[in-house]
């Protein structure tokens, strides 16, 4: 590798290439389950590249660190809410006349 | 601590607390202590109008802890403005699904689906918690984690709607969270430029800025993402069926107050927290024509409906055009900028102030009428409005302000965008408003005449069952927001007032 490109930068540019992977795949795919992957991977890519932006001042900048715990903390809550709206929806697939009920 | 500024703190706590306590109570006493939190909420909201009208900016240091690391809450006259509605329509709401439990929603027990959800209860209360939070924050961290709380629950609400609801909520959940993601990485990036999430702060250090550039990317990645969770126009497919499969509690919520907190943090973006930068005229210009699109395009689509729901849902997209026709009046021209830009923020505000509550009220209506009639296809309803002349009195109320005829807010609110485009000479607006108020005159009419046709209603049908007395109580909830919606236009110059209070002029 080339000396001109620092740490922080391929980590911003590792950041970006997930945060549109995860954008198109979840604008193309019909999958509700890999929709809400790549819904995941959107939120880590962003996730990333902020944590790349305080990575650039030394100490780290703590802002930005508070910024990413309630990312993750939201991505939790996100992706929980989601699966359990995933489940029953294929539930109801599965097994019409009673629902997604055991 | 004055009186005013433990409000401030309490107004984002205690439904937060009222939430966590209807966790862990049955059912019917969740609704009592849900009324008991809503008239709660609406009393602390006074002490900060009072002190907001008087001139004042309440603020708190939480902990003590000062920016940019500490939260800072601030009340000012946009803060307190749509504090009041939420508090007029919360209060409202929260009593219709208080006296009509079936509306929140329906619920699968061991044997069947049970009408009345109690889950209602703590996610409403939790929706309002992140509603206050987003008006009074005064720093873009807690303004991303209170539209989350807001966007969270109210997916959440959107699904208690039973097998139906599902799918749109998690149409939903996805744009809602993609919007916030946008929103997150744009608050990100200006924190790199800025050190600093305060809002005033972040105005300040940006003036000092040379490069436009990352502000700019900011700025358009922020616009993009809370413009998703307005529901823009090319960006509207989600509201429809969300708002449409939403238990009748819940819609009004949705299209009443849940929209109105995107909408703040996006006047907040644009007008507090970035000043005008070089180069953003493009974005604000394709905002306006964005607007102008949703107005004729969601006001067409409204007309095409069959179904009461998703007819008033469309009229949501026509409106939220509206509130994006004044973006380019907003920014500062080469006439007499402070006083045009104002003009055009009165005239939003007004607007989504007014369409809070008439939506709020039609909402619940079209809701009322679909619980009771079990259908909402507009050709079924037909002669509903014998058994209910009040419910039917409060939508023609609703509609007189959604139409944005005198006396009600929404009039007040298009003239003064009127004027501020004449003003600046761009007639295009004025002909977008024009056309705006026709077809919605339409698309009223279509939504409803049929319930005033006389029809012979067969004997078994669940609309010729006898009125219960809580359906009546009910029907006042609806008559409450539709006298409303025409008495808060008698406010409009007083609005203004307010809204100078900290404005970012």
């Amino acid at each position: 590798m080339e000396a001109g490109i620092d740490i922080v930068s391929w980590y911003l540019l590792i950041g970006t290439v997930m945060t549109i992977f995860g954008i198109v795949r979840l604008l193309l795919v019909r999958d509700l389950l890999a929709r809400l992957i790549a819904l995941d991977v959107t939120g880590i890519g962003v996730l990333v590249s902020l944590v790349a932006l305080a990575a650039r001042s030394e100490p780290t900048d703590p802002v930005l660190q508070a910024l990413v715990i309630t990312g993750l903390v939201i991505a939790v809550a996100f992706t929980g809410l989601g699966a359990v709206l995933i489940r029953r929806l294929e539930g109801l697939q599965e097994d019409p006349p009673r629902g997604d009920h055991q | 601590m004055t009186l005013a500024q433990f409000s401030l703190g309490a107004l984002a706590l205690v439904p937060l607390l009222g939430a966590a306590l209807t966790m862990v109570l049955p059912h019917p006493a969740r609704r009592a202590l849900g009324v008991v939190t809503s008239l709660l909420i609406a009393g602390l909201t006074v002490p900060v109008m009072i002190s907001v009208i008087s001139g004042e900016l309440p603020e708190l240091v939480l902990g003590g802890f000062e920016a940019p690391l500490g939260i800072h809450l601030r009340g000012d006259g946009l803060a307190a403005v749509f504090l009041g509605v939420t508090s007029l329509v919360g209060v409202t709401i929260t009593g219709y699904a208080a006296v009509l439990p079936k509306s929140t929603g329906t619920y699968l027990s061991s044997t069947a689906w049970v009408p009345g959800h109690p889950g209602f209860w703590p996610l409403w209360l939790g929706c309002w918690s992140g509603l206050n939070a987003v008006y009074l924050s005064g720093d873009l961290f807690n303004l991303y984690v209170s539209l989350e709380l807001v966007g969270l629950t109210a997916v959440a609400l959107v699904a208690l709607g039973g097998r139906s609801s599902w799918e749109p909520a998690l149409r939903y959940l996805f744009i809602a969270v993609l919007g916030s993601l946008m929103f997150l990485a744009g608050v990100g990036l200006l924190v790199s430029v800025t050190g600093t999430l305060d809002l005033q702060q972040t105005r300040g250090e940006l003036e000092g800025l040379e490069d436009p550039t990352l502000p700019l990317l900011a700025l358009t990645l922020m616009t993009v993402g809370l413009a998703m969770k307005v529901a823009l126009l090319p960006m509207h497919r989600w509201l429809v069926p969300a708002h449409s499969a939403a238990p009748s509690a819940v819609s009004p919520i949705l299209s009443g107050l849940v929209i109105k907190a995107a909408m703040v943090v996006m006047l907040r973006c644009w007008l507090w927290a970035v000043p005008v930068l070089q180069g953003s005229e493009w974005l604000a210009w394709m905002l306006g024509a964005l607007g102008a699109a949703g107005v004729l395009i969601g006001s067409v689509l409204a007309l095409r409906q069959d179904r009461l729901k998703p007819l008033v849902a469309y009229s949501t997209v026509a409106q939220i055009g509206y509130w994006f026709l004044a973006f380019p009046l907003l920014l500062p021209g080469e006439n007499d900028a402070a006083q045009l830009a104002s003009g055009a923020y009165g005239g939003v505000v007004a607007m989504a102030v007014g369409h809070a509550i008439a939506k709020a009220g039609l909402f619940t209506a079209a809701g009322f009428l679909k619980d009771r009639c079990g259908t909402d296809e507009m050709s079924a309803l037909r002669g509903a409005g014998a058994h209910h002349p009040v419910l039917i009195l409060a939508m023609g109320m609703c509609a007189v302000g959604l139409l944005g005829l005198p006396i009600s807010l929404g009039f007040s609110g298009k003239w003064q965008l009127a004027t501020a485009a004449v003003a600046a000479e761009h007639w295009w607006v004025i002909l977008v408003v024009a056309a705006g108020t026709l077809l919605s005159a339409a698309y009223m009419l279509r939504g409803i005449a049929p319930l005033l046709l006389q029809a012979e209603i067969a004997e078994d049908a669940p609309a010729a069952s006898p009125v219960s007395v809580r359906e009546r109580v009910g029907e006042i909830a609806v008559l409450v927001l539709g006298v409303a919606t025409i008495c808060t236009g008698l406010l409009g110059a007083g609005l203004s007032d307010l809204l100078e209070v900290g404005s970012w002029w």
